[in-house]
């Protein structure tokens, strides 16, 4: 009769999904020991928990939604002399000015070109995050820093404001030499006397070769590199404007990084030559012969890669932890985590006294933790400290709404029929819906915003309650019938 | 059987009602008192007004981390359970800031950094109190959906609004400053709050039986259900304040607070209006 009962018990459905998950997550988890002896599980820590940093760049930058009268091409050209930076167009109505301004500053000159200012928002189009992304990476990575993260982070209307670099390892100093010191990258040309006009931007230069020596063996030294095709007829035309092809001793290109010359040198004359003709997208800039030749060929080559950011930056946030302090927040939040557990029991054995109630209640609660460590697990989420806080709030309330049920089904007296029951339940399981659905709504702007770490934090209080009313508390009914009606 | 004997039927629902709008209305006064002098209705930290926190653990005293840190805008210096030394700074320029850390890098290896630009920090309090008003007008949604009765409704809706503002109120009160972490403690509450106002409405209007029965049967259970997140809640309190987890101190005792406010705005306000609404006529 009994056995019968269990194998009843362990083939409802219900029941089943919570082993099912149950072993699932453990297998997600994947406690075990690591080559060292220590026990290590699957689990991603995010920067409280480990040694590392993270930095936020704001881009010094501005879309600006806008109507002419003037025809567009026009409009754009001009406005780009006139605030003396980079303006792009992003679509019909919307420019982006690579230089920080206000609303109120941007307005005279929109003016003065037959425009007029429709709306602000500071940031970058996406197209540009995109850039600025791809540029970080290759930064990071050729600096072999090997844990980083590069996450831009978009308004809901599409304009990318920051960029959150995160790197384990690092410390806040490294950091900074890493990210924070971001060259912005030039070329000019000589115009007359002492004047220069702008040609490209580090943007139009799509790779950078190693140091090499040209032509081969000669000993003199210099690095390749090579310009976008737009990049190209840029720079075949500006040389061709100001007559760097015909007289280019006259007219010396300079390459700036953070407005400071670090190279300058006329063209050569078969640059020159060809450049009057076709425009060329591999360039090659000579540094010059011998060991310093080689010396300056390595500096220009990391100079050219290093600082190809197309928009000024500045530090919005940052943050670090170190090896031993993220060790001893993991340990507060396992003894945290534990004596809550042991509490949350404490005070359930209060008020049932019976032990065949609460165990199943505890067991069931701890259930529910496992199974969303096994989702964070799975999807890789970067546990932080928030985060933390969310699970053991998930544990208060799980059982919450484990007492809601028993209290329920325990209403004018034990051993109700299985259809007393099942009505029983369901209106508990109302009250847990509606419940729930409160904290999902609560949670729901966190989620879809982008309030830094509190993203995850959303999702993962989120997560707790849709296993909880799916998963582990219709369980627990099905469980607690057994054992009330024995 | 719970902590403490408590007999709803004895009051009438103005009784019950007084004590927690009294309350009601000395919080909005607070917060309303900060707003003018602070511009917020809860004194910002620095994730929203921007500035440098720095946590380590060190035996120099607040006195030698003060003289340390002379040259830079030193905010405050709090200190927890085994040396740990919590040191808030104001805004400054990206190079004092570099300066800094590379001084805390010397000082204190093992020290972990925070900081907030002050046009970030504008940012995100901009986005956390749109999270909140959205927030708030969903859970009301919900509530409103879920018992399509107008009275009953607005009592859960204006017990959860009581639950905040005195929230809100009493982090002014102990000194508890609005950060990330705060206002997620905020929304839980929002999402938290409602679940024995819901349980006491759902049993007062969908049960057959008596008024009290009923209302005696839900305190019975949404007492327990409240103590066991207090429970949970304490404990991480006290952990985190032992072991100077400065975010999760602040998020558990915010939500303490708010569990607790929680208890008296479920009890007297949610309680006496459904008693009024019942009594009146409303309901089965």
């Amino acid at each position: 009769m009994k056995q019968e009962r269990i194998k009843d018990l362990f083939s409802d459905w219900r029941v089943l999904v919570l082993i099912v998950l149950l072993v699932l997550s453990v297998i997600a988890i994947y406690p075990h020991f690591d080559s060292n002896g220590n026990l290590t599980t699957n689990l991603q820590y995010g920067l409280d928990f480990q040694q590392g940093s993270w930095i936020q760049l704001e881009f010094k930058s501005e879309v600006v939604g806008f109507t002419t009268t003037e025809p567009v091409d026009t409009f754009v050209t001009n406005l780009s002399k006139s605030l003396d930076t980079d303006v792009v167009q992003v679509d019909a109505n919307h420019l982006e000015i690579r230089k920080s301004y206000t609303q109120a500053e941007l307005q005279p000159y929109f003016e003065a070109e037959d425009g007029t200012v429709v709306s602000y928002q500071p940031g970058i189009s996406a197209t540009t995050a995109d850039l600025v992304k791809q540029i970080l990476v290759d930064k990071i990575n050729s600096m072999g820093t090997k844990d980083a993260k590069v996450n831009t982070i978009t308004g809901l209307n599409g304009v990318t404001q920051y960029v959150r670099v995160e790197m384990a390892g690092v410390d806040m100093n490294q950091a900074q030499q890493i990210v924070g010191k971001q060259g912005k990258f030039e070329i000019r040309i000589q115009t007359t006397g002492n004047q220069t006009d702008h040609v490209l931007y580090g943007d139009s230069i799509t790779s950078v070769q190693v140091p090499s020596q040209s032509p081969a063996g000669s000993g003199n030294w210099g690095v390749g590199f090579t310009l976008s095709a737009d990049g190209a007829s840029t720079f075949q035309n500006t040389a061709i404007k100001y007559g760097a092809t015909t007289d280019p001793a006259d007219h010396k290109l300079t390459m700036l990084l953070d407005n400071k010359s670090v190279y300058s040198a006329p063209l050569s004359q078969a640059l020159a030559g060809s450049l009057q003709s076709e425009p060329t997208t591999q360039l090659f800039a000579s540094t010059g012969s011998g060991t310093s030749g080689e010396q300056q060929a390595t500096n220009l080559e990391i100079q050219l890669r290093a600082g190809a950011l197309p928009v000024d930056v500045a530090i919005a946030g940052s943050g670090s932890t170190s090896a031993s302090l993220g060790q001893h927040y993991m340990e507060m939040c396992l003894i945290a985590g534990i004596f809550a557990l042991i509490m949350v029991a404490f005070v359930i054995f209060y008020r049932y006294r019976e032990p065949r109630i609460v165990l199943p209640m505890v067991l069931i609660n701890a259930s529910e933790i496992v199974i969303l460590l096994g989702f964070i697990s799975v999807i890789q989420f970067q546990m932080d400290l928030p985060t933390v806080a969310g699970l053991i709030a998930v544990l208060g309330t799980g059982i919450d709404q484990l007492v809601v049920i028993t209290d329920e089904i325990l209403h004018e007296g034990l051993v109700p029929s299985p259809n007393i029951y099942l009505k029983r339940l369901a209106r508990a399981l109302t009250i847990i819906v509606i419940a729930a659905a409160t904290v999902l709504i609560a949670m729901l702007p966190l989620a879809l915003m982008d309030l830094s770490t509190l993203k995850g934090f959303a999702i993962i209080t989120m997560m707790g309650v849709i296993i909880g009313v799916l998963v582990t508390r219709p369980a627990y009914g099905r469980i607690i019938m057994d054992i009330l009606s024995e | 059987m719970g902590l403490f004997h408590y007999n709803i039927e004895k009051y009438s629902p103005k009784q019950l009602v007084i004590i927690p709008m009294v309350l009601l209305a000395i919080s909005l006064v607070v917060l309303a008192y900060v707003t003018v002098t602070v511009g917020m209705p809860v004194t910002p930290g620095i994730d929203f007004s921007g500035g440098t926190a720095v946590t380590v653990i060190t035996s120099d005293t607040t006195a030698q981390i003060q003289s340390e840190f002379a040259g830079y805008p030193l905010v405050s210096v709090s200190e927890g359970l085994n040396n740990g030394k919590f040191i808030t700074f104001g805004t400054m320029s990206d190079a004092q800031y570099q300066s800094l850390t590379a001084l805390v890098a010397s000082k204190y290896p093992d020290a972990q950094i925070d900081q907030i630009g002050e046009s970030f920090g504008k940012t995100l309090q901009d986005q956390a109190f749109i999270a909140l008003i959205i927030a708030f007008i969903g859970m009301a949604i919900v509530v409103f959906v879920s018992f399509r009765t107008f009275v009953p409704s607005c009592a859960v809706v204006l017990s959860a609004f009581a639950d905040m503002v005195m929230t809100a109120a009493m982090m002014n009160v102990v000194g508890i400053q609005l950060s990330l972490g705060t206002t997620a403690a905020l929304l839980m509450l929002i999402g938290y709050s409602v679940d024995s106002d819901i349980l006491l409405t759902t049993r007062v209007l969908k049960r057959q039986g008596k008024l009290n029965d009923k209302l005696t049967g839900a305190f019975r259970t949404g007492i327990i259900m409240t103590s066991t997140t207090i429970a949970a809640v304490t404990v991480l309190l006290i952990v985190s304040w032992a072991g100077q987890v400065v975010v999760i101190e602040e998020i558990s005792a915010v939500l303490l607070m708010g569990l607790i406010f929680d208890i008296l705005n479920t009890w007297l306000t949610n309680v006496g209006i459904l008693k009024w609404y019942v009594l009146k006529g409303g309901g089965k």
